[in-house]
């Protein structure tokens, strides 16, 4: 199916489908962050008094010219990239392994990865304050091992340390699925080809494996990623007084504020923010896969 | 598969058609309403009361201001009350036809926001204070009659990591007004600064801002302290007694006075069955049903009818019904304009991001 | 075929404990004879009893498996269409309109997708919560099969064509097998996601319109009771077990044989 007939057929059901209920009622938001907040919430009226239209920049000067905001959107930008990473550490051995497995097994362990997060996200997290809670075993143990050295215990629970394990546990298979989807594909023999030439487990790896997984790498890291950096619940439940992030500061605009025109300028340079950044990753990655498989040769 | 998909789909188109019988909406908070007491409203309207929840008065009037209809009656807050009145979001109510409203305590009736209660009728109380672990607290000689608990880094030292507040700018920046001795609705920017001051001293020795899981934590016996609800800290002591638990949790109720949320029944202005949300609002100012939630929650019961069908160990606790001399600290909430909405957020922004 | 180095084994394995570890508390806890999910009391019943009689809990069950499974349906095919067309055509807004709904805060989604179905005087109910819920799940499995297809060989297809498929045939018989992986990658991504949402679902769902996430989330004030970990033990269970029938009746749509 070539050319632009085919690419009507098959691109355009989504882009009809995205282009009603996505991108009509965010262009309702994106004219509202031009608008005045309304006294007792809401969007003041379009149209004031005289007919004409109630525009301003105020929100988005407001938001230029205060570095509170850049700060936080710093902090959560700090906690996304560390997010992707740990989640990169730990997703990838487990879906090469899934990639490895004979069929009947894969889409088993397939399915236990995801069997976790089909039980309600308040719940996990709730159980992740149990097991961080300052009586449970890994509480007692840490503490106690500072307590040799003599440094007050501190608590795990309430903690930027809990909201970064919480946010790596909550993104994880957002991370394994698509890196899965990439090395179940990837040929055995050229493996098997490089260890008849001599080399080893790790160059096998680093060489042959590794770029041939990118394309899975930066899915899973836009996946995990994007929604990571405009996170909210995590850090209301489990966060200390110092975890406020973006995405907290956002739904605080639209609930007890009730400054919409302003929540939708921050969630505007949020959105900006975070394609532009996975955008340019990804550009960096096309850049250094060239590079990897011209230099390497 | 092929066919599965579009039966779906006409399953999903259907459902709203097959609501077509008496039905009452009422949009309340999760745990507001005693089961019993739903029953035997739907046996004496011969309707079918439809309960969806909400947890706080924010997403309430979020979701109101974007235009959601199709509720009958709703339950906010005082503040949230006046939010509604002043946004033209509810229906006037025709008193005529709620002849049990007499019932109410005229001390809550004929607020600044709703003179004459055109639009809303207190439904059940409760107040912001100070929630304990007794035998913590006697442990460490620390006194529980006053905000200083919460705020005075000389008390709080001993308590470090061991003290939630709420999540809510309102709340807090009222009870750190009320330790100023100021009003809780001051409005006078310098104040605010002030209260900010000390909310960001103390913020150190806090676990926590959170309004959700902190009862939890209080009965478990990790926190010793809160700020928070009278409703929920008497719902954490019924729950440490039931778990066997060694201590007690006890409402404090602190000397400066606090914030008295005074939630009432409204009804929206699109509402699809006014008639049934008049029924029901009598049903609820009847003394005996009015008296099941205070029975069931704990909660501050405006209907003076009722006193003779509440457990007589709820009616001596002061946070639940605060005596004379109390009551002239407690206040209400009242909404703020939008500048002043702006320049408190822009503060508690601050505050949180640890400037 | 080599066996998997150990190394690579302890660090997989340690990746499931942590996966499991929550989830065993969920599982222990909805025995626990306490209401609050803190501590360990002791063992009881009571509270799979309880939901057994809970019919606004069942019911909210019922209503986010059944727009779980139509979102996901739903989403997965055209989000699939999305990932193919971005991989093989020139595509410049699709892209975007794919990319941003995953980037996007929730609740600017949910309250402009309130507004704008007010504007249409759209009733509220399952069905706005499912359309809501496939325009952010399309992101998801057209990122996923984008990254499957590249690096796909695209001569197979061309062979098919050769040797006389008609387009379907060539997708049908080539293609979709191998983006297979990808493809079912990116349902149970979607259904994971529309069965978990509130704040999108708080936005759009109708009066009286309840599903699970907005039920647990109504009672995180007062209490989060082991029932919660009951429903939420059974639904995993019971989608577990839809899953395996769904393999076995149809063996070939899962299979990326």
């Amino acid at each position: 199916m070539r050319g632009r007939f085919g690419k009507w057929l098959v691109g355009g059901p989504p882009l009809l489908y995205l282009l009603v209920f996505f991108a009509a009622p965010s262009l309702i938001m994106v004219l509202a962050s031009f608008r005045s907040p309304g006294e007792f919430g809401g969007l003041a009226p379009l149209q004031d008094a005289d007919g004409n239209l109630d525009l301003t920049v105020e929100s988005y000067t407001r938001f230029f010219t205060e570095p509170l905001y850049w700060q936080i959107f710093l902090k959560s930008f700090w906690y996304a990239i560390a997010t992707t990473l740990i989640c990169l550490v730990l997703a990838y051995p487990l879906a090469s392994l899934i990639a490895r497995s004979n069929r009947k097994h894969r889409d088993l362990l397939l399915l236990l990865v995801i069997l976790p997060f089909w039980s309600n996200f308040l719940i996990r997290v709730y159980a992740w304050m149990i097991i961080l809670g300052p009586n449970a075993a890994v509480a007692r143990t840490v503490n106690g091992f500072l307590g040799l050295f003599g440094v007050e215990p501190v608590s795990l629970l309430f903690s930027s340390f809990a909201v970064l394990v919480c946010l790596v546990y909550v993104h994880l298979p957002f991370m394994v699925l698509p890196l899965y989807a990439n090395l179940e594909k990837h040929d055995r023999t050229l493996l098997d080809a490089a260890q008849d030439l001599g080399a080893g487990a790790w160059q096998r790896f680093w060489r042959i494996t590794f770029p041939l997984s990118l394309p899975g790498v930066y899915a899973g890291a836009a996946l995990v990623f994007i929604p990571a950096f405009g996170i909210f619940a995590i850090p209301d439940i489990l966060g200390g007084p110092d975890d406020s992030l973006i995405g907290n500061v956002i739904k605080q605009q639209f609930l007890e504020t009730r400054d919409w025109p302003f929540g939708s300028v921050l969630s505007i340079v949020l959105t900006v923010l975070a394609l532009g950044l996975a955008g340019f990753a990804a550009w960096i990655g096309k850049r250094s896969v060239a590079r990897l498989a011209v230099g390497d040769a | 598969m092929n066919k599965l998909i579009p039966a779906l789909a006409a399953m999903l188109l259907a459902l709203p058609a097959a609501a077509a019988k008496d039905q009452l909406h009422l949009y309340n908070w999760n745990n507001y309403i005693a089961p019993e007491t739903v029953k035997r409203f739907e046996e004496a309207c011969k309707c079918e009361v439809v309960q969806t929840y909400y947890s706080d008065n924010e997403e309430l009037l979020a979701k109101l201001a974007a235009g959601a209809k199709g509720y009958d009656v709703l339950v906010p807050t005082g503040n949230a009350v006046q939010a509604l009145i002043r946004g033209n979001q509810l229906k006037p109510i025709d008193i005529a036809k709620v002849p049990n409203a007499k019932n109410v305590d005229p001390a809550v009736m004929n607020t600044k926001f709703d003179p004459g209660n055109k639009f809303s009728i207190p439904y059940a109380m409760s107040t912001t204070i100070i929630g304990y672990n007794e035998e913590k607290m006697k442990e460490l000689g620390l006194p529980t009659d006053t905000w200083a608990v919460i705020f005075d880094p000389k008390y709080l030292a001993k308590v470090k990591g061991r003290v939630t507040v709420l999540d809510s700018p309102n709340e807090l920046f009222a009870a750190a007004l009320k330790y100023l001795g100021y009003s809780a609705n001051d409005t006078d920017e310098k104040h605010w600064k002030e209260a900010a001051d000390v909310i960001k001293k103390a913020k150190p020795y806090w676990a926590a801002f959170n309004a959700s899981s902190y009862i939890k934590e209080l009965t478990v016996g990790n926190i010793w302290l809160v700020h928070g609800y009278s409703n929920d800290i008497f719902q954490a002591n019924l729950d440490a007694q039931a778990a066997g638990r060694k201590f007690k949790i006890v409402q404090g109720m602190p000397k400066e006075g606090a914030v008295l949320a005074v939630d009432s029944m409204v009804i929206h202005k699109d509402a699809p069955r006014p008639d049934l949300a008049l029924q029901f609002m009598n049903f609820m100012l009847d003394g005996r049903n009015s008296a099941e939630l205070t029975n069931l929650i704990g909660s501050g019961n405006p209907n003076t009818s009722a006193a003779q069908y509440i457990k007589p160990e709820l009616k001596a606790l002061p946070a639940v019904f605060p005596p004379k001399d109390l009551q002239a600290k407690l206040e209400q909430l009242t909404d703020l304009t939008a500048a002043q909405r702006r320049q408190r957020s822009r503060m508690w922004t601050e505050i949180k991001a640890g400037k | 075929m080599h066996r998997p180095p150990y190394l690579l084994w302890a660090a997989a394995l340690f990746a499931y404990a942590f996966l499991y570890l929550p989830l065993i508390i969920v599982i222990v806890y909805s025995f626990n004879d306490s209401k609050l999910n803190a501590e360990w009391v002791g063992f009881t019943l009571d509270w799979y009893r309880k939901l057994a009689d809970n019919n606004e809990m069942l019911q909210a069950a019922g209503n986010s498996l059944l727009i779980a499974f139509v979102a996901s349906v739903v989403s997965t095919v055209l989000g699939t269409m999305a990932g193919i067309a971005m991989y093989r055509y020139k595509t410049r807004l699709l892209p975007v309109l794919v990319l941003t709904p995953i980037a996007i805060p929730e609740i600017l989604m949910g309250v402009s997708l309130l507004i704008f179905f007010v504007l249409l005087n759209f009733t509220l109910g399952l069905l706005s919560v499912a359309l809501a819920h496939i325009a952010f799940c399309i992101g998801f499995v057209a990122i996923v099969v984008r990254a499957r297809l590249t690096g796909m060989d695209e001569s197979l297809v061309e062979a098919a064509r050769d040797c006389g498929a008609t387009p379907w045939q060539a997708f049908r018989l080539v293609t979709l097998p191998l983006i297979m992986p990808g493809v079912i990658a990116g349902a149970l991504m979607a259904f994971t996601l529309s069965i978990d949402d509130f704040v999108i679902t708080f936005f759009t769902a109708g009066a009286g319109t309840v599903t699970l996430p907005l039920q647990i989330y109504s009672m995180i004030k007062i209490a989060v009771t082991p029932e919660v970990n009951a429903v939420s033990t059974l639904l995993m269970l019971l989608t577990l077990l839809l899953i395996v029938i769904a393999s076995k009746v149809s063996p070939s749509l899962l299979r990326a044989s």
